[in-house]
């Protein structure tokens, strides 16, 4: 892979070079340099925001965490409803007819007949324990 | 004829699991639950009155201690009543319906009963419960809308203690199917 390698390109040179400018540009609005004390009230209002948005944007993500938790906890259904058990598509499937010696076709299962096979043949699983 | 044995629920805290068979008709669990122990409620009643004082250290009114106080007191008698429950109570008559009493720590009782009419199975269910999946039996009802349940879920016992009135509500559900479906 010819671009993993650390080698010099001309791309990340132009790169460099624009964070570089980018950062000198940032640190003379946090710290105005003597040269730019005739320029400083021009740059109130923007100083200003440039403290209040990055501020503004660490409170979004902490917020963001416990909101979307909340959210999955109130889109979980409660235990006492039918979406626990079952959906429109297995109330609606098609029952295909049974063919001897074949797989029997994928389909969704009761959920008493899956209770029955689990807790009532399986007595020899938990007598043992 | 009674039978006792006991078993834990899914914090860890004993349950008593009480059967009685009147007749081979008719069935009562009842479940007994952990009492609210002396540690928790210690434990509780001095975070919230730490934190309160920590509070009042900043901000220097009184009202927060008394508040403080009250908020435990109320908390607590909410809880009982409306929280903790005791025992609860599942009896199974063939004929008539199934009935599920709960009663709380201060002593409120709460009853259902349903008809065996509109049963139309027992069975054990699985789902998300907070942040744990849990196991619980749950009523299955013969709604001509829309079939929704009923579930028992405030003593949430473990899986063994469930299969065990599963299997014995099942017996039941068969031997009422047989003999309604004989004449």
């Amino acid at each position: 892979m010819v671009e993993n390698s650390p080698s010099p390109l001309p791309e990340r040179a132009i790169y460099g070079f624009v964070l570089f400018l980018s950062s000198q540009f940032g640190f003379s609005k946090y710290f105005p340099d003597g040269w730019l004390n005739t320029l400083r009230l021009k740059f109130w209002p923007v100083q200003y925001w440039a403290v209040a948005l990055p501020v503004y944007l660490l409170i979004t993500i902490v917020i963001g965490y416990v909101l979307l938790f909340g959210i999955n906890m109130m889109s979980t259904s409660p235990l006492d409803s039918i979406h626990t058990i079952t959906d429109n598509y297995a109330k609606n499937q098609q029952q295909k007819k049974y063919q001897e010696e074949a797989i029997p076709a994928l389909r969704d299962i009761s959920i008493s007949e899956v209770n029955q096979m689990f807790f009532l043949a399986a007595k020899e699983l938990y007598t043992k324990n | 004829m009674e039978d006792e044995r006991s078993f834990s629920d899914i914090c860890g805290g004993r349950l008593a699991l009480q059967r009685r068979y009147y007749s081979p008709s008719c069935r009562e669990f009842c479940l007994s639950c952990p009492r609210l122990s002396l540690r928790s409620l210690t434990a509780v009643t001095c975070t919230v009155w730490l934190a309160a004082y920590g509070l009042f250290t900043l901000c220097e009114n009184s009202m927060i201690l008394s508040a403080a106080i009250f908020i435990t007191l109320l908390g607590l008698l909410g809880y009982l009543h409306f929280v903790k429950i005791d025992q609860e109570t599942l009896l199974i008559i063939d004929s008539l319906g199934i009935q599920m009493t709960s009663s709380y720590a201060s002593g409120k009782e709460s009853t259902t009963f349903i008809e065996m009419g509109k049963v139309k199975d027992i069975v054990i269910n699985e789902a998300i419960y907070m942040q744990k999946v849990i196991y619980y039996l749950c009523i299955l009802l013969k709604d001509p809308v829309e079939p929704h349940r009923i579930s028992q879920v405030s003593a949430k016992p473990r899986l063994d203690c469930l299969i065990e009135v599963y299997r014995s509500c099942q017996e039941i559900l068969a031997h009422q199917k047989a003999t309604s479906t004989s004449p």
